[in-house]
């Protein structure tokens, strides 16, 4: 990326998107999850090399697939949604916990239960699942990376490339969509954003 | 169209992913490439392994494994590869479906289509790639993971931070 090009992805972030915050959610994902030796994590993206670089180096194995990318080029080519999910072919009971970043907001309510589905079977007993959601759609239309810094501190970087439709929804509704998770911890932040912490119900961790 | 040139100048690989000069015979002393590249054209398709001691690019299709440990592989913007890739610095600017294994970096540009395993020292990802796979990094022995233990197990779930958070008006919600 040339100074020029990322100056104004800074521009774009600074007088368009919420400003960055300390995710107390994220920590809470991270330390949970490092009582785990092997413990796996999938990545649904949008790819960023900050956060590839960050759970990499705490991982054995660090899974990621762009599914922000795999919904717009679906969409482009005028695939059913529907068909986009079989890119998340794993295993089922692989993942101990899942960063769905704000995939949801890109997503109608079929659309969600059906990724949610998907979680439910790729994430082990007490795997936890991580999800953020804006308050209301953002003023910059195009879709943004969260990207992982110092201290569990996270700012957003606009992708110029991702242009997806907005489905914001109120706590309720969207609380109402994640089927048979149990919620464990949510948080409302002042710059309109929210972040979730589900986890798969189990006495302990599949194996 | 097979294009050989003496010099590697046009390798997209940042300096620091380059080959260093060696400097003596230690053990210490990484191995080298001698700087010369080999250019698969985007009209040649090759099926089968590959094997040699110098860089690699490949701008048409490879369906096999690659085998340059000391020499860097690239794939052009207008490649294809699928195969298990094993060599020193790795950059993909096209299409991999397959594993790679680098003794040093691997560069992922935001026109590349990966999909597969990573092994190396170090990973570069721009923005815009599309990327499905697993990534390990290599680890020196004594490097431990950078997790930090959770205090209270996993009844911490049930002590959230109640000061200290930032921003300090963040709401609890039930």
């Amino acid at each position: 990326m040339t100074s020029a090009t990322a100056q104004n992805r800074d521009n774009l972030a600074r007088d368009f998107l919420p400003a960055g915050y300390k995710s107390t959610i994220l920590q809470q994902f991270v330390n949970s999850l490092g009582r785990w030796q092997d413990a796996q994590i999938l990545d649904i993206g949008p790819v960023c090399q900050e956060n590839i670089t960050y759970f990499a180096i705490r991982m054995r194995k660090h899974y990621a697939c762009d599914m922000f990318l795999r919904l717009k080029r679906e969409g482009s080519k005028g695939l059913s949604s529907g068909d986009v999910w079989r890119h998340l072919d794993y295993p089922p009971r692989n993942f101990d916990g899942i960063q769905l970043w704000d995939l949801i907001d890109h997503l109608d309510d079929g659309e969600v239960s059906q990724l949610v589905s998907l979680c439910y079977s790729m994430l082990r007993a007490t795997g936890l699942l991580m999800l953020i959601a804006f308050e209301k759609e953002p003023a910059l239309p195009t879709t943004s990376t969260f990207v992982i810094g110092q201290d569990y501190h996270m700012s957003l970087r606009p992708q110029p490339h991702l242009k997806l439709s907005w489905h914001c929804r109120h706590n309720r509704a969207l609380m109402s969509l994640m089927g048979g998770f149990n919620i464990v911890k949510s948080f409302q932040y002042r710059n309109g954003l929210r972040e979730f912490l589900y986890e798969k119900p189990g006495l302990c961790r599949d194996e | 169209m097979l294009k050989r040139s003496k010099k590697d100048e046009n390798s997209p690989l940042p300096d620091s992913a380059k080959p260093v000069t060696p400097q003596s015979n230690s053990a210490l002393t990484p191995p080298v490439s001698k700087g010369e590249t080999t250019t698969i054209g985007e009209h040649i398709a090759i099926e089968g392994s590959v094997r040699g001691n110098e860089n690699l690019v490949i701008e048409g299709s490879l369906k096999g494994n690659v085998e340059l440990e000391k020499h860097n592989f690239t794939v052009g913007s207008k490649g294809r590869v699928e195969g298990e890739i094993n060599a020193r610095n790795v950059s993909i600017s096209g299409q991999l479906n397959g594993i790679i294994k680098a003794g040093g970096k691997v560069e992922i540009t935001k026109e590349a289509d990966f999909y597969g395993e990573i092994k190396a020292n170090s990973i570069s990802v721009e923005d815009g790639a599309y990327f499905k796979g697993v990534i390990e990094l290599n680890r020196e022995p004594h490097r431990k993971p950078a997790f930090k233990e959770p205090q209270k197990g996993f009844s911490s779930f049930e002590q959230a931070p109640k000061t200290g958070m930032t921003p300090d008006d963040t709401k609890k919600e039930k």
